[in-house]
């Protein structure tokens, strides 16, 4: 088990490692700072309130996986972040998000999980290809548990998660990955370990 | 007053006072049963429409649509509500990621749906109901009068 967690948590830096260098050249090379990546097997009960913060508000962007492999990730930040983000990338002081704001924190978005699955892509030969972003500003817990629905989580959940923030400005957030049980298997024969 | 919150795939139930409360509906479904005669309330919060019984096997059984009615209304009847008195209120099932248009599209829809056959099933009647949209909802049932409050961000709080 634990070597398991550790791959998925190897895994979860090579990803989370490219996505934040991806949001630092967007941003003319804002630094951002990565937390170690934890990768977590949790029972169903305790999913949903693990990331915290039920009413929080929250942006979130979401994005199913496909290809050789199935999976689901999330990109969630608290709003103030959210809009921080975008007020840097747009050069603009917006103090809510507005159409135009929703759509480049959705790029944004867009770029980082993309950055993520080409790490894994690279990694691994596999082909895996990211949808079409979802984006949504929604309490914390409604955003999240949207999005196990979207996964169809069973009785265990693993997922990784990579936290980063930035000094200078209020910038933070979490990019967690949900992949698919069967499909990291796969994953991990590719690279040469033995069956979980 | 007594509050109980009620997470994803549970059940709930309280008698003659104290408040249900679930908070981030989003694709899910809020469910609760009320006997006035009784004050017996009881609340699901219900993650998805169909038990899949060879992926999930140990699931909780508020989690899915088709095994919450059913245990529900078991649990009412115990604490001596009456089936034909029950009446239900459901919220949720909204669709957070309207720009997406794969699969998580209808998995507050079909919440909707199968919640609304099963008790359609038992003839339990719906009296009050806020669902679908793009927003999340936190939901307060009042046990001593039955009343449910929906709140919603940015949005004027309702009594369903």
């Amino acid at each position: 088990m634990d070597a398991k967690l550790d791959f998925l948590q190897e895994l979860g830096n090579i990803g989370a490692g490219h996505a934040t260098t991806a949001l630092s050249h967007l941003l003319n090379g804002q630094r951002f700072d990565l937390i170690i990546p934890e990768a977590l097997m949790l029972p169903f009960q305790e999913v949903g309130t693990f990331i915290g913060g039920h009413e929080q508000v929250v942006a979130g962007i979401y994005i199913e996986m496909s290809g050789d492999a199935v999976g689901h990730m999330a990109f969630l930040l608290p709003l103030e972040s959210a809009v921080n983000l975008v007020n840097l990338l747009t050069g603009e002081e917006r103090s809510e998000l507005d159409e135009m704001g929703l759509s480049a924190l959705q790029e944004v978005g867009n770029i980082m999980i993309a950055s993520y699955l080409n790490a894994l892509s690279d990694l691994t030969g596999l082909l895996l290809m990211p949808s079409v972003p979802g984006v949504a500003i929604d309490m914390a817990g409604a955003v999240w548990q949207s999005i196990l629905a979207g996964a169809q989580v069973a009785d265990t959940i693993t997922l990784i998660k990579a936290q980063f923030s930035t000094n200078s400005i209020a910038i933070e957030g979490n990019i967690i990955f949900l992949p698919n049980e069967d499909d990291f298997q796969k994953i991990a024969r590719i690279l040469g370990l033995e069956d979980f | 007053m007594k509050e109980l919150f009620v997470n994803m795939g549970q059940i709930s139930i309280l008698k003659d006072t104290g408040i249900l409360t679930t908070i981030g509906l989003g694709s899910c479904v809020g469910v609760t049963l009320y006997d006035s005669r009784t004050k017996v309330g009881a609340m699901a919060h219900v993650f998805l429409a169909a038990s899949r019984k060879n992926r999930d096997l140990n699931a909780l059984p508020g989690k899915y649509a088709d095994t919450a009615i059913p245990a529900l209304i078991e649990l009412c009847k115990k604490r001596g509500a009456r089936t034909e008195r029950l009446v239900a209120k459901i919220a949720g099932g909204a669709h957070l990621f309207p720009n997406l248009p794969t699969t998580t599209l209808s998995v507050g829809q079909q919440n909707i749906t199968a919640v609304k056959e099963h008790l359609a099933l038992v003839k339990i009647p719906i009296t009050g109901i806020d669902v679908a949209g793009n927003h999340g909802r936190k939901m307060r049932f009042y046990i001593e009068t039955g009343i449910v409050v929906i709140t919603a961000i940015g949005k004027e709080s309702k009594e369903i």
